[in-house]
């Protein structure tokens, strides 16, 4: 039901489908009104006619037969009684209505002008009738005359009711095709608005079809030549800034070896270091995953073993438990490079990596947890974000940019997988990354 | 054998004077120049082992030097670059680079790709022009320009610096008794910073790595000498 008033084709079928039933129905009481109009009209003569017939037959007949001779003549919309006595009261409201009536039963017989005409209600019975009129006689006894509602005086057409659903039924069908083929160009919009970050080279939206949608999508294609103009120019200044970067990096390590002091010599190979992995860091989060590396079976065992027995050499603490190979088909290097930063991570800032790599039916678990404080829950999703940095360890040594784990969870979505972080009941943080695999 | 005669082309004059600095107290001779012209100049007029060669130059880039050098001689070439691409690495040895190291580096692993490179292309002597960089044994394939090894199956099998270094040494001399100290020489030569670990601890990791189902150990300890790689190599 909320479709019909959320899309474009449900707006336009209701308010199309309003417009033909107030079309349709106004028609239907204005036909209607005429034709009650005109019935009413052709109807009060016949009425007068019979009414003073009447009256002119029981004016010529015996006393006697009086009675029964109104009876004969009634039927129909007429009742007729003969009697002493005047049934009707004279009732303005009911003279308004039938004063057309009045008016030709006057101009019928000369003598109704004085009081011996009364058109009212019956005096014994108020409801059932539409009005009463009574007519004197010459001898002063009263023809009695009562109008009753005739049942079935309109004709309900069924046939009028099932062409408007036809009709109606029409107009959706046709209402639906034309809004599909006129939005149609807008999915297009909705794609390339959604693609305009992962590919930056991609076709901008034809532009073609109506004229208003050709303006729009000139309009569109301009908008998206400018975001990629205004990104790609900041993604080349920090680029070449940290590239340039390098050649002082290069000579400042060169002139390492001219410090005689040894101690000092060490701490600045270790900012050195540092500086360095902040520039390798930022340049493949800019490089993102468009390396042109082809997606081929890696064995994500043996990127596994390298990463642990790597940190182990480094003196830190890792281990890696799992099958002999698990097979993905992925870009090696990048996938190494997410790898890594999760291990680096749970080493820097949880003091232990615990790898646990498991092939699944059709994916690839790969788990690796610490021993260290895990995260906020409330920082949770922001870890995924460029540049945030949670700092666990209240300890401003453990540097970084913060593009670890954005890094990571950018290659494993490029893979079509997911990462996700949880606390870990004993305490620790829990990364799981799932590769989608052939299933055995 | 008298001092290896190094030429440096590099356009920062504080990285040439300390590269050649650094260089000349490694036992190189070196001459360093700032760029392509410079560098054909010197070539016409004196006779050199290596070129040491900066990817990006002012004028003609550093790819395209390599190239034209490769058309005409074989002088072993290691690149320097600046970033930390692999594609760019790929690139200089495909366009005949014999090895590649990216800034900002360690002066002392640059001498010891130098020597890696010197000992490497003196032993292939005259076949140098037309270097091997696949090797191929039981449908495994090792490729020297990516640094790169698949196993029988297709699937791509990553190997640490130390790894990598073992099995070059390995599939370079295949059914050959290879002691640990000779071993231990070729991984120092290429540089490795983790190689301090015992050479049966590589090995052991080399092997888990290199074993397929049911296949039988590709490297046999030989005891008391050393170890063996038993699959024929190819060359290709």
């Amino acid at each position: 039901m909320k479709w019909l008033f959320e899309t474009l084709v449900g707006r336009t079928v209701i308010v199309l489908l309003l417009g033909i039933m107030t079309v349709q129905g106004a028609s239907l009481w204005y036909y209607e009104a005429t034709l009650n109009n005109e019935t009413v009209l052709a109807s009060e003569k016949q009425l007068a006619d019979r009414i003073i017939s009447i009256y002119r037959a029981v004016l010529h007949a015996p006393e006697r037969d009086r009675d029964g001779v109104t009876h004969d003549l009634a039927g129909g919309v007429i009742e007729a009684h003969w009697g002493r006595q005047p049934n009707a009261i004279a009732d303005p409201k009911v003279m308004s209505t039938w004063n057309g009536l009045r008016e030709r039963l006057i101009a019928l017989n000369a003598e109704f002008a004085n009081d011996a005409l009364i058109v009212g209600v019956d005096r014994l019975d108020t409801t059932s009738h539409l009005a009463s009129i009574s007519m004197r006689l010459g001898d002063g006894s009263w023809v009695n005359v009562d109008l009753v509602p005739s049942h079935g005086q309109h004709v309900r057409s069924d046939s009028a009711i099932l062409s408007t659903s036809l009709m109606a039924l029409g107009v959706v069908i046709v209402t639906i095709l034309l809004i599909r083929w006129l939005t149609r160009p807008l999915e297009t919009f909705e794609r390339a608005a959604r693609t305009l970050y992962a590919s930056t080279d991609r076709a901008p939206v034809p532009e073609q079809g109506p004229r208003e949608i050709r303006t729009l999508a000139r309009a569109f294609n301009e908008m998206q030549a400018r975001i990629r103009r205004l990104v790609s120019a900041r993604t080349q200044a920090l680029a070449a800034v940290s590239h340039d970067l390098k050649t002082p990096l290069t000579r400042l390590r060169m002139r390492l070896d001219e410090v005689g002091h040894a101690e000092t010599r060490n701490a600045i190979a270790t900012d050195l270091a540092e500086m360095e992995s902040m520039i390798d860091a930022t340049l493949s989060y800019l490089r993102g995953d468009r390396s042109d590396e082809e997606m081929r079976p890696v064995d994500l065992v043996a990127i596994l073993g390298t990463i642990s027995d790597d940190a182990q050499d480094a003196g830190a603490e890792a281990s890696l438990q799992s099958p002999r190979s698990i097979v993905v088909r992925g870009r090696h290097l990048a996938l190494k490079r997410a790898l890594s930063n999760i291990v680096q991570n749970a080493i820097k800032y949880g003091g232990r990596a615990g790898i646990v790599a498991r092939a699944e039916h059709d994916k690839a678990r790969v788990t690796v947890e610490d021993d260290g404080p895990g995260i906020p829950e409330e920082d949770m999703d922001a870890m995924f974000e460029p540049f945030t940095r949670v700092d666990r360890s209240r300890n401003r040594d453990t540097g970084g940019f913060g593009l670890g784990l954005t890094i990571a969870s950018e290659i494993v979505q490029a893979h079509g997988g997911t990462i996700t972080l949880e606390n870990r009941a004993e305490g620790g943080l829990r990364v799981t990354v799932l590769l989608p695999r052939e299933p055995d | 054998m008298s001092e290896p005669h190094i030429l440096l082309v590099d356009d920062d004059g504080e990285i040439r004077r300390l590269v050649t600095k650094f260089l000349r107290e490694s036992g190189f001779r070196v001459t360093p120049v700032r760029d392509g012209r410079e560098m054909r100049e010197t070539l016409k007029s004196t006779s050199v082992d290596l070129i040491v060669l900066d990817l990006m130059l002012p004028g003609i880039s550093g790819l395209e030097l390599c190239r034209e050098l490769r058309a005409e001689s074989a002088i072993p070439i290691v690149m320097l670059t600046a970033r930390g691409d692999d594609l760019d690495r790929v690139l200089g040895l495909e366009f005949g680079a014999d090895d590649y190291i990216s800034k900002p580096f360690n002066t002392r692993e640059l001498a010891a790709r130098i020597r890696a490179v010197l000992r490497r292309t003196s032993a292939q002597g005259e076949t140098r022009l037309d270097p091997s960089w696949r090797f191929t044994f039981d449908g495994w394939v090792l490729d020297t320009r990516r640094r790169e090894l698949v196993n029988d199956q297709g699937v791509v099998v990553d190997l640490s610096t130390g790894e990598y270094d073992l099995l070059l040494s390995f599939v370079e001399a295949p059914q050959r008794v290879l002691s640990r100290d000779h071993l231990l020489d070729a991984a120092r030569n290429r540089v490795s910073s983790v190689f301090d670990r015992s050479i049966d601890v590589q090995v052991s990791r080399l092997r888990r790595k290199l074993s397929g189902d049911n296949a039988p150990d590709m490297i046999k300890t030989v005891r008391g000498l050393g170890y063996l790689f038993v699959p024929e190599v190819a060359k290709a």
